[in-house]
């Protein structure tokens, strides 16, 4: 949602001659830029357990970074408070950085960005407020979703729903006098439930998370989520620890993304590569997976966990191509590592919140879809492993070792889905797994779930994929 | 400016408790926090980043007419908060009535923790540390440059956290603590140009006790040990996990003794409580008044004293974690919201790794972990593994890209060895371990 600027200079208490003054403030030790990001966000949270919504709360997090550069080197401050004593004290303390003037300027000095938010581009339009609304309209989505799941299976013993909403409202500010804006919304419901057999128990859990307003709450979502979170749970009570060892796996399309996120796309964060830690940081225009591969972050799709009118430099959100037909085209750049580089910044300048400075950091994170056929791929392999439910990943920079960790999948054997199996965690290198990938499906999907980054900081990302076939990978077994 | 909470913001608070009161509440918890950060950054030996923080928040749980909710703001000026209450008493009770919420009975409520220094974990050296300081600390700790080593990250910061708790009941309970940090991230590069890293850091509340030297040194020596890693079969083998890591496996089995998790049934140690279904060899326990420890606290979010207890007694599960809520939800007596200290006794007759080495003489040590989870209601886990093949004691050679499975139970009634090298700087207290017959794939 895109407000009147008149909107955000009455919530910080801002106006453009103070905001100028403060970049010139925190110029004043010889820094080359100075950014400002103030922040005022809601958070509200409804949690239903044991059949009724019996917890709740608000949370209010408001205040402003301001960042002074020189060069490469990063000075940084926050205040809670926006008069304008605090914000010069602060301002004053992010100056420290520069103890002398340096000559190299980050992206945007000598080619700012002019121009106000367009609320005609906007990527996330409220439908439905999350503010200002009475918690209590909320309660019977709740409700209604914990009786669909209910009903569903017997063996069910207890259901969580969640239900979180914030809203950030975000003005942008720097020594170049670019002035961008942006109200940010974010809705996320996730369940958890707990079934029982005989001895056994079990839990299965799914969550939905998109930049949208409260609209997100409605009959076919409950449908969807109460299906989603007991499809499998057969297949779970039935599933074995397989053998462990080193094997081909079929990824599903949708969640297995998680593989692009940690094997390659914290890889192709400049910041690693200009620090010289990346396993990628010598690879740029080299083949680094088969031809016909294409993968992307994308900051443009409406609604998505992941988009962005703006990054948190203000830098347009867009669209980043990583890898083209197999080659590597572009890492992804804050205006730090854009100057580094020699390249415009792709938007991908985030950060948690105003009490953090920007890295580059991913946004929605997909492969597009190829030529083969999802049944094809799992028929190709003699024994092996299929999986598509996932909880957690990780990935090790500088050696490229990257781990995800699967909640459930099956066995292949002779190309057929035979055993279930669940809780194992698969290990591999990073560029062997690009190089490695053996098919591409044609259904590219995008995973609806709140995925969140944990790079130093945590800010909400999606990741999708077509059904993949990587020729050997670690699986961990008995 | 002031790192520690001043008469006025506390005034501010319990004056926010009282107005919750009038507006209704019947039941009010208030605590506010305040933290005071500075952080200098290095690469390559020469500074890149500085940051300095103070965040200071308002958390408010209230009960009224039966129902919960809990608020928080960091905007902390009286007439917004009065605004803020009101609307959060309002929010409260268009929730559903919840007849075991209550805040603890009265008498187990901390009494002593009046200054907030009781624990000795206050350094008034950061009263006197200047910027200037901060920086040459910051740089007298790197070990750039060395031959073969790439890159090299590291951060000096330091910070001090004061919080005071109120409730309607007469609570004052108040923590405050300084934390003084190092930590360095090296990567280096072998012949073929594989990239290879690691880290190493220390923490302590009392500046003169701060490793800065070496933590740089040891982050590089990390680094190189790694440089030539072979492959093993996949298998089962003896597991010893470094005290720096071993944390990693202790934390699931203290999240299943946790009432959020036993009153959900998503517990592996459902009806465990007086059950012996660790080995005779095993004992945990809760100590959370030592003075000068970090991680010691008088008291749980509650407000609740902490106390020495046994967790795990030679094997037999001595208490859950329970709240108020959740105790009055299953019945049980409350103990404490979760445990503060965590402290693994020795076993095996080990005091070093170095022993513990040489009494299982073959198998794998796990001197890091990446990625992995477990799964909260049977046990099962599944992580990502690096480390040395160990062979008659010694290390022959770095290995990576392994995976350990199992579950938990079979884990732990497979401990062979805890040692005494727990390092004081973690959160709990783990020693090396070492366990039997852990399945490896690789």
């Amino acid at each position: 949602m895109i407000c009147s600027k008149a909107y955000y200079f009455n919530l910080f208490q801002v106006d453009e001659n103070l905001l100028d003054s403060l970049t010139q403030e925190g110029l004043r030790s010889g820094g080359s830029y100075c950014d400002l990001f103030f922040e005022n966000t809601t958070y509200g949270s409804l949690l239903l357990r044991d059949g009724a919504v019996t917890s709740g709360g608000n949370h209010v997090d408001f205040g402003v970074g301001i960042r002074v550069l020189a060069g490469e080197k990063t000075g940084f401050a926050y205040s809670e408070s926006t008069s304008p004593a605090d914000m010069t004290a602060c301002a004053r303390a992010a100056a420290q950085i520069a103890s002398a003037p340096v000559d190299v300027s980050p992206y945007g000095t000598r080619n700012p960005i002019r121009g106000e938010p367009n609320p005609a581009a906007d990527r996330y339009p409220l439908a439905q407020p999350w503010r200002g609304v009475p918690m209590s309209s909320f309660l019977p989505f709740l409700q209604k979703l914990e009786a669909d799941i209910q009903r569903r299976d017997t063996r069910i013993v207890k259901v969580i729903v969640n239900l979180a909403f914030q809203v950030s409202d975000i003005l942008m500010y720097n020594s170049s006098k670019e002035l961008k804006w942006d109200t940010r919304p974010m809705g996320s419901v996730s369940v958890s439930v707990v079934f029982q057999q005989g001895t056994q128990t079990e839990n299965k859990s799914t969550s939905r998370s998109f930049r949208c307003g409260a609209e997100m709450l409605s009959d076919a979502l409950i449908q969807e989520m109460a299906a989603d979170v007991v499809k499998g749970i057969d297949e779970r009570f039935a599933a074995r620890r397989p053998k462990g060892g080193q094997m081909p796996v079929v990824m599903g399309a949708g969640a297995s993304g998680i593989l692009l996120h940690e094997a390659m796309g914290h890889a192709f964060e400049a910041d690693f590569n200009r620090k010289g830690t990346s396993i990628f940081a010598d690879k740029m225009g080299k083949q680094i997976c088969p031809k016909g591969i294409q993968i992307i972050d994308d900051g443009t799709l409406a609604g998505n966990r992941g988009a962005l009118n703006f990054d948190d430099e203000g830098i347009p959100g867009q669209k980043t191509y990583m890898v083209e037909d197999g080659v590597l085209t572009s890492y992804l750049h804050d205006r730090i590592s854009a100057v580094h580089y020699g390249v415009r910044p792709t938007g991908n300048g985030r950060r948690e919140s105003f009490r953090y400075a920007p890295l580059p950091r991913m946004r929605a994170t997909y492969m597009e879809s190829g030529t083969a056929k999802a049944q094809d791929l799992i028929a190709s392999v003699g024994k092996g492993i299929y999986v598509d439910e996932f909880s957690n990943g990780q990935v090790q920079i500088g050696e490229g070792d990257f781990t995800f960790y699967v909640k459930a999948g099956f066995l292949i054997e002779n190309g057929r889905l035979t055993m279930p199996v669940k809780d194992i965690n698969i290990i591999g290198n990073g560029p062997a797994a690009l190089a490695d990938m053996q098919g591409v499906a044609d259904d590219l999907a995008i995973d609806p779930g709140a995925w969140t980054c944990g790079k130093e900081q945590s800010v909400p990302v999606s990741c999708g994929i077509p059904t993949v076939l990587i020729g050997h990978l670690t699986v961990g077994g008995e | 400016m002031n790192a520690l909470l001043t008469q006025q913001e506390i005034a501010l608070a319990q004056h926010c408790l009282a107005y919750a009161q009038e507006q209704g509440a019947q039941g009010v918890r208030i605590t506010l926090s305040k933290t005071l950060m500075n952080l200098i950054g290095l690469l390559n030996g020469q500074v890149d980043k500085t940051a300095h923080a103070l965040d200071r928040s308002l958390q408010i749980q209230l009960l009224v007419d039966g129902r919960f909710g809990t608020f928080s703001s960091n905007r902390l000026e009286q007439k917004g908060l009065e605004e803020f209450i009101r609307d959060a008493i309002g929010t409260v009770r268009m929730l559903e009535a919840d007849s075991y919420r209550a805040l603890p009975a009265p008498e187990r409520l901390v009494k002593n923790a009046v200054t907030g220094r009781e624990l000795d974990l206050y350094d008034p050296a950061y009263d006197d540390l200047t910027a200037e300081q901060r920086r040459e600390m910051a740089l007298q700790s790197t070990a750039w440059p060395q031959p073969g080593l790439i890159a090299e990250e590291g951060e000096y910061s330091d910070s001090v956290f004061d919080s005071l708790t109120l409730d309607s009941q007469g609570l004052y309970a108040r923590h405050t603590e300084t934390s003084f940090e190092i930590g360095y991230e090296s990567t280096v590069e072998d012949a073929e140009g594989n990239h290879l890293s690691s880290y190493w850091w220390d923490a302590t509340p009392r500046l003169k006790d701060l490793k800065l030297k070496g933590c740089a040194e040891k982050a590089f020596r990390r680094a190189k040990e790694q440089i030539g890693p072979q492959g093993v079969p996949s298998g089962k083998y003896t597991l010893i996990v470094d005290n720096e890591c071993a944390a990693k496996l202790l934390t699931p089995v203290l999240n299943a003794l946790g009432g959020y998790s036993l009153q959900q049934k998503n517990s592996f140690l459902v009806d465990s409580l007086g059950k012996k279904l660790f080995p005779e060899s095993l004992t945990i326990l809760d100590a959370p008044l030592t003075q000068g420890d970090t991680g010691c606290r008088l008291f749980d979010s509650e407000g609740v004293a902490t106390r020495e207890m046994p967790v795990i007694e030679k094997g037999v599960v001595k208490t859950y974690f329970l709240n108020t809520y959740m105790s009055a939800k299953m019945g049980l007596e409350p103990t404490i919201e979760d445990i503060t200290r965590a402290k693994v006794l020795p076993t095996g007759g080990c005091s070093t790794q170095e022993d513990v080495l040489q009494k299982v003489k073959d198998g794998i040590l796990v001197t890091g972990f990446n990625g992995g989870n477990s799964n909260p209601a049977t046990g099962n886990f599944s992580y990502g593994v690096e480390g040395f093949l160990i062979k008659d004691g010694k290390k022959v050679h770095p290995v990576r890209e392994m995976l350990i499975t199992g579950d938990f139970l079979t884990l732990w009634n497979n401990l062979v060895a805890a040692a005494q090298d727990a390092r004081p700087c973690q959160s709990k207290l783990v020693p090396t371990l070492a366990f039997k017959n852990v399945d490896f794939s690789a």
